[in-house]
């Protein structure tokens, strides 16, 4: 057998698998389409995007559109996660209040079901690379779960810090909604990185989207590790995942006064 | 001896202030908030302390706001004390606001699954009982079908099975004995009562002071966030009664 954990272990992810499913089913479930829709979402969007960029704009760039979406689509995963994030603890109150369980599995399981959406949108990459070149190689296996699982680090840091923090001061809500859109240009997704003036590009640094954003691009286009990029992002997801560590847990304490 | 829980000098305070000012007020009223006003608080509980003992079954009585509900919740672990120590050594099931973890969108059987793990199970042991927990609800059919479409009987009907069944060794009852009409009410107390007598710790809070003296082993009248008196059911009872002036009405 490979694992064998303890009963209290297999009941705390058998909670975080069950609300992540809650999440997901939730979701979905009074539409027709369901599930369906985390597959639609991307398709639809490659094809205005192809007609925007290619048809009406006709940007000169080689392969442009398959460019942008192997940014667009970590970063989606990354704002839907931290946009949902805000809202789980205050939504959760009777949750909250009444029963006794892990409170940042609210903020988990949104995480991984955004992470379950993301990888709806591998298929459509996957088919782009095979369209532009000579389609996925070996390093994928390994490269794709080491971002995703940095993506995961500063993700949960990130959005553990903003749940908490929105509990106290509601204002949060909005700073993430014109954050979230401001961090967007500031992230090479549309332009790449080296565009940026050189003396401009240590401030980028200060995001800790940019060379995670970077790795995604160089795996999914040229099956490339950008181990350098892994490396800068490695760094700052882990300082990020700290600090949200730290002022949930500060913050925590005192959570039933202000829900 | 074998203590469950310990509570030892536990103090809780509550903010007692206003919404908090926004930007509006703050431009408006500028020079009043130069001299802060220091802050109101409630202490709802003031140094409490006892122990609950493996196999007991607690009452808490005390009239409104005397903090009998934060006690609860301080034991249940959703809120932290000011001062003082909690110490809780075993799974605690709770009788509070039953179905707080339903979600309307997902079925009867949906909603078992996740609260029974919400409540100390692991998938497989929700899924052993889920039968008997359907059986014991009477839902019926109804148990695939979003519980938004509930009565509110049913409702409460489901999550009390839910908790009945998740082998409780330490429950928080607040005032809830029995739901829904009058013949699942006495099924669902008969439930809780064999539960309590068969040695299930139990911690009580109730205004039902006939229940609270058939079913409590000991007794803890709370009075403004203190123990007033604790003891013998009867005595305390006819203490309480006394104190706030009721015991004539009731003996008669």
């Amino acid at each position: 057998m490979p694992f064998i954990f303890d009963r209290e272990t297999k009941r705390k992810i058998d909670l975080l698998r069950l609300l992540t499913r809650k999440e997901i089913t939730v979701k979905y479930k009074r539409t027709f389409l369901g599930i369906l829709w985390s597959l639609l979402n991307p398709i639809l969007l490659s094809l205005v995007l192809f007609i925007a960029f290619k048809i009406f704009m006709r940007i000169q760039m080689e392969n442009y559109i398959f460019f942008f979406l192997s940014a667009l689509f970590p970063w989606n995963w990354f704002a839907a996660s931290v946009t949902m994030s805000t809202s789980t603890l205050i939504g959760n109150v009777n949750l909250i209040k009444r029963v006794r369980f892990p409170r940042h599995f609210l903020v988990l399981s949104t995480i991984m079901a955004q992470l379950v959406n993301f990888l709806f949108s591998l298929p459509i990459i996957i088919g782009l690379a095979y369209y532009y070149g000579n389609g996925p190689n070996i390093s994928w296996f390994l490269t794709v779960p080491i971002l995703i699982v940095i993506q995961l680090a500063v993700t949960i840091g990130i959005c553990l810090a903003i749940a908490m923090v929105n509990a106290y001061f509601r204002d949060m809500e909005y700073i993430i909604g014109v954050g979230i859109s401001m961090l967007f240009w500031m992230t090479p997704i549309i332009y790449p990185l080296n565009m940026v003036p050189e003396s401009y590009r240590t401030y980028l640094a200060l995001n800790p989207l940019t060379y995670l954003v970077t790795a995604w691009r160089s795996i999914f286009i040229s099956n490339s590790t950008d181990w350098g990029a892994i490396g800068i992002s490695l760094g700052s997801s882990l300082v990020f995942l700290l600090l949200g560590i730290l002022v949930f847990q500060r913050l925590g304490k005192r959570l039933d006064e202000v829900i | 001896m074998n203590y469950i829980a310990e509570i030892v000098d536990v103090w809780k305070k509550f903010p007692l202030r206003r919404e908090r000012p926004g930007f509006k007020e703050f431009v408006v009223n500028l020079p009043k908030f130069v001299k802060r006003k220091p802050n109101c608080n409630f202490w709802a509980l003031k140094g409490l302390n006892f122990n609950v003992t493996k196999g007991e079954c607690l009452g808490i009585i005390g009239k409104n706001g005397a903090g009998k509900s934060t006690l609860l919740s301080l034991l249940l672990g959703t809120i932290y004390p000011t001062r003082g120590d909690i110490k809780v050594s075993q799974k605690i099931t709770p009788l509070l606001d039953l179905g707080a973890g339903f979600h309307p969108d997902l079925t009867g059987r949906e909603n078992i699954l996740i609260n029974g793990v919400l409540l100390g199970l692991t998938r497989d042991e929700v899924l052993e009982r889920m039968e008997d927990i359907i059986a014991f609800s009477e839902i019926g059919e109804f148990i695939d079908i979003p519980s938004r479409t509930y009565s509110s009987g049913m409702y409460l009907r489901l999550a009390f099975s839910i908790a009945v069944f998740t082998d409780p060794k330490l429950l928080l009852i607040d005032e809830i004995l029995g739901v829904g009409d009058e013949n699942f009410k006495k099924k669902s107390s008969d439930a809780l009562i064999q539960l309590i007598k068969g040695g299930v710790t139990t911690i009580m809070v109730s205004h039902d002071l006939k229940s609270v003296k058939e079913i409590c082993d000991r007794v803890i009248w709370l009075n403004g966030g203190k123990v007033e008196a604790t003891g013998e059911p009867d005595k305390v009872v006819e203490a309480y009664l006394k104190g706030v002036g009721m015991y004539n009405i009731t003996a008669n």
